[in-house]
């Protein structure tokens, strides 16, 4: 048997593998060229919009951040926005509810309506809008005050809740909600500060809940955290799908794989691709997110 | 080329090795001058200390005399001690004068009569009246008083227990009765209590600092009150609100200037602004508030607008994340996060307030003003002003009162200091 | 998006890993296919010995079999493929158990070879038996080239060549059941013939399969029971879609 294998080699000549290099060689993905009207690939827009979004562009200063984007978020959709650092997709999503107004230099042209309101209209309110659609960041950010003050701080200042009662019920709804009810209850009045990294982000998660927001926007939610704490807030992200439209920005592919429903891919400020996050993962559409999710560049 | 490359490593280590005692050398040298800096530093406060220290102690002593005094109704022309004008002019120098007499029943001429007189204060005869006013049943009685010595006694008592006797101002009889008493146990020092509750007075025995402390601690007041507020307000405004363009670009760098701004160009504009324009008094706490205000509001600002930004930023997106309005942000987060740092500015502020002398001379809060102050509006002065009046004075006993009033300037601000950092360690929380 | 680059992640690490894949893949692809001639080889020329190598190879196949699935279980927890290079992963997984069967189905031909020799030569069947098995030598030797250079048309070709052995296949078995009618007595030689050409029409379906799985991996479309046609339109979409 071994004599046999020796005598002829086992491959025979016809189907030996091929060079790879030359046969395979294509244009370096992160220098492809995408043109200044690219238009995106795959589903942008989707049927129950409750973030529209229509030719969206954003500048800080003279540079140009984000390019022509069009994008639907749909009702109680979980839509991960994934890409290269400084490809926008985190200028794109603060944009949502205006968090860049406190840069004086940004400056945002074309349409985002909210359930069809123009969020940038001269009448928009921002401070209605911020609890309509709230924001957790990429650093947990708790207050310097008690877990209880952290949670009841939004419903006092938007007086949702009257009463001592009313608000006690919120703040216990809203850790409830978090997954962080069992751990602090016997402990609300300790510092938010002082809890770990993953339970500071639930606690900035019930902090946003707790004003009873339609859409919860998230900046990389879980750069800062290990992977058990990634792990309970991406459970609590499918939880919350249910009730909120959530839109989060991530650097973790698989992440966003797991997590999100649609997946739209950001590149050097153009929304490329927008697909169902199964088919941006298995057969996306362009080359440019083929590139990046199997880590050819980014 | 490719032989020296092989060796290379063998080579670098003997470099190194050959540099190592130069380095070292030269870390030790450096260290050396640091060191001599720290002891030049610690050097010059230990002599500044043991300056004021060894000259101000005395000052917190005074010399007392022991008379045996009678309440005579006659001498002290009073026929009811319960009547306030009659205790009022009653003639306790008469008193003094008769018991000296009889303690030193040799001395019978005028001239040594006057000379014995003078080794009592006139604020000895204040005091009796006082004791009077106090119990009326005095009079007519006879009692034995440790009575406040001059202070030229003072000053000869003192030198000589050091044991070079300054004599200059003390003449030979004075000596020899000096003597005398100190042999009897009837000349002694004291506590110098005055010296916490009078106010300034041309007898060096009299005075005391009580009116420069309440001057100044209202003057400081009008401060706190006027800079603290304003200042926070402007920092606020130009760190969360001020649009970045050259006007407040302008407005910064002129802040910044102020601050270096020598005080007493602020004492000129507070003559012409607030005395000349607006015609307030002179010599008031009021205007050396305002004056010292203007001083230090620069200093509050920048401190104010450090502790603003070092708010970290994640803290305001967060309260603006969750809808709060910027007022809203400013009010329940940023001013209580840096609420440990703008007070412990404002302290220093006040600090270098209390200790400034230069706009309050051009204010004339440098008169001598016996009186304690009991108002913003009354005539004061502050004591850095009282130190640079007595130093200014000719007399031997005021040295030691300078010094003395030094050092409790210096507790002042040392209390000051300490407070600033209690504040800061109380409020400071970690985030 | 028909190339692959596979040599152009930033882990040179997983550039190494996914070309190791491929390269033991088709070495096991040569092996099968070098099966498959000689067993049919043994079954023309009555030759025992090569009929007993055949046999023999089957357990050097089950290894490289073992060996390739435990590299892309590697592959697949260290590294988390997306999208092309998880599709590699996923069709050399499938793909490898494909060549496994032809390897097996081989083994069967080798065998009908013996019991061939033993019993004598059948009167009938070889020159379908010939036929069809160029046909499926072809087409396990286009599979693996269109594997080799992620060829979709070669692919195509599989596919629709394979309904045609199929086509062959119920001809030759149709000729054979009436001579075995018209001839019982030759019944158990043809019988070896018909059980020999059962195996290569099967090793016909599995170069199908592997051809399939090869449009999965360069389109990412899953062609499997899908007609011919839909298949080809399909790609026909995909590449006006493309361009």
């Amino acid at each position: 048997m071994q004599q046999t294998l020796e005598q002829k080699p086992p491959v025979s000549p016809k189907v030996s593998a091929p060079p790879m290099a030359p046969t395979f060689s294509i244009p370096e993905p992160a220098q492809m060229p995408v043109s200044a009207d690219y238009k995106t690939v795959g589903v942008p827009l989707v049927e129950n919009a409750k973030f529209a979004m229509r030719d969206v562009n954003v500048f800080y200063g003279e540079k140009q951040a984000v390019f022509n984007v069009n994008l639907d978020i749909g009702e109680n959709e979980v839509i991960a926005m994934i890409g290269p650092s400084g490809c926008g997709k985190s200028t794109f999503l603060r944009c949502l509810n205006r968090m860049n107004d406190t840069i004086d230099i940004c400056r945002v042209t074309g349409s985002i309506q909210l359930d069809g309101e123009e969020i940038y209209a001269s009448k928009m309110d921002v401070v209605p809008l911020r609890a309509r659609v709230g924001m957790v960041f990429q650093k947990p950010n708790p207050f310097p005050k008690s877990i209880y003050e952290n949670v009841a701080y939004g419903p006092k200042i938007h007086g949702l809740a009257s009463r001592r009662v009313d608000l006690d019920e919120i703040v216990e709804t809203s850790l409830r909600r978090a997954g962080l009810w069992e751990e602090v209850k016997d402990r609300l009045d300790a510092p938010g500060t002082g809890l770990s990294g993953g339970q500071q982000q639930r606690l900035c998660i019930a902090r946003t809940i707790a004003v009873s927001p339609e859409v919860i926007l998230m900046d990389e939610p879980c750069s800062a955290l290990d992977p058990i704490a990634t792990a309970k807030i991406e459970e609590l992200i499918a939880e919350l799908s249910q009730n909120y439209t959530i839109a989060i920005v991530t650097h973790s592919m698989q992440q966003a794989a797991r997590v999100s429903h649609r997946t739209a891919y950001f590149h050097l400020g153009k929304l490329i691709e927008v697909n169902d996050t199964q088919k941006v993962f298995t057969t996306p559409d362009h080359a440019l997110t083929e590139a990046y999710i199997t880590g050819r560049f980014g | 080329m490719s032989n020296t490359n092989k060796k290379a490593p063998a080579r670098t280590m003997d470099l190194v090795e050959r540099s190592l005692a130069r380095r070292y050398g030269a870390e030790k040298r450096f260290r050396f001058y640091g060191v001599i800096s720290v002891v030049i530093g610690v050097l010059a406060l230990a002599l500044l200390f043991w300056e004021i220290f060894s000259a101000g102690l005395g000052g917190f002593r005074q010399t007392h005399i022991q008379l045996t005094l009678k309440f005579d109704p006659d001498v002290l022309e009073i026929a009811d001690a319960r009547d306030a004008r009659q205790v009022q002019n009653g003639n306790f120098e008469g008193v003094v004068r008769a018991a000296l007499a009889e303690r030193f029943p040799a001395v019978l001429d005028r001239g040594g009569r006057r000379d014995l007189n003078g080794i009592l204060s006139i604020g000895a005869a204040f005091d009796l009246r006082d004791k009077l006013v106090d119990e009326p049943e005095l009079l007519g009685q006879t009692r034995t008083y440790w009575l406040l010595a001059d202070d030229d006694v003072d000053t000869y008592y003192k030198s000589l227990r050091e044991g070079n006797a300054f004599t200059a101002r003390t003449s030979e009889a004075r000596q020899v009765w000096i003597q005398e008493l100190i042999d009897g146990g009837e000349l002694r020092t004291q506590f110098n209590t005055r010296l916490f509750t009078s106010g300034d007075s041309s007898e060096p025995e009299m005075a005391g600092i009580l009116g420069a402390v309440v001057g100044s601690l209202l003057t400081l007041l009008v401060t706190f009150i006027l800079s603290f507020p304003i200042g926070v307000a402007a920092a606020v405004y130009l760190e969360e609100y001020a649009p970045r363009n050259r006007f407040t670009d302008f407005i910064e760098v002129n802040i910044s200037n102020l601050a270096a701004v020598p005080s007493i160009i602020f004492g000129l504009l507070g003559l012409a602004i607030f005395i000349g324009l607006f015609g307030m008094p002179r010599s008031i706490p009021l205007v050396g508030g305002l004056v010292l205000t203007l001083m230090t509001l620069p200093t509050i600002i920048i401190s104010s607008r450090n502790a603003i930004k070092a708010v970290p930023p994640s803290i305001r997106e967060a309260a603006l994340g969750i809808g709060a309005s910027k007022m809203q942000m400013i009010l329940h987060h940023v001013l209580p996060l840096a609420m440990p740092g703008m007070l412990t500015g404002a302290i220093i502020g006040m600090a270098q307030a209390l200790g400034e002398t230069a706009p309050l001379l051009m204010i004339g809060m440098v008169a001598f003003i016996m009186d304690v102050p009991n108002g913003i509006s009354d005539p004061a002065t502050v004591l850095p002003v009282q130190i640079f009046l007595w130093s200014d004075s000719p007399e031997r006993a005021f040295v030691e009162r300078t010094s003395a009033a030094i050092m409790v300037l210096l507790a002042f601000l040392v209390c000051m200091n300490t407070l600033a950092v209690w504040l800061r360690k109380r409020l400071e929380r970690r985030w | 998006m028909d190339n692959l680059n596979l040599n152009q992640h930033i882990s040179h690490q997983f550039n190494e890993d996914l070309e190791h894949l491929r390269t033991q893949f088709l070495e096991m692809g040569g092996l099968v296919e070098e099966q498959v001639t000689d067993a049919v080889r043994a079954i023309e020329t009555a030759d025992g010995s090569l009929a007993e190598k055949v046999r023999r190879t089957e357990s050097e196949i089950d290894r490289r079999e073992l060996e390739l699935d435990r590299q892309c279980m590697m592959v697949l927890a260290r590294r988390q493929p997306a999208a092309s290079d998880l599709r590699l992963v996923l069709m050399v997984i499938r793909a490898t158990a494909d060549l496994e069967r032809i390897g097996d189905e081989a083994n069967k031909v080798a065998k009908m070879a013996i019991a061939l020799n033993e019993d004598g030569v059948s009167p009938r069947g070889y020159v379908e038996l010939r036929h069809i098995a160029s046909g499926v030598l072809k087409l396990v030797n286009l599979a693996l080239d269109a594997f080799a250079r992620f060829d979709v048309d070669s692919a195509k070709i599989v596919v629709r060549d394979d309904s045609l052995v199929d086509q062959e296949y119920r001809t030759a078995i149709r000729e054979l059941v009436t001579y075995m009618m018209e001839d019982p007595r030759s019944i158990s030689r043809v019988m070896n013939i018909m059980w020999a050409l059962r195996a290569l029409e099967r090793i016909g379906d599995h170069a199908r399969n592997i051809a399939e799985h090869v449009i999965y991996l360069v389109h990412g479309m899953d062609v499997r029971h899908m007609p011919f046609k839909e298949l080809e339109e399909q790609i026909e979409k995909r590449n006006g879609n493309k361009k």
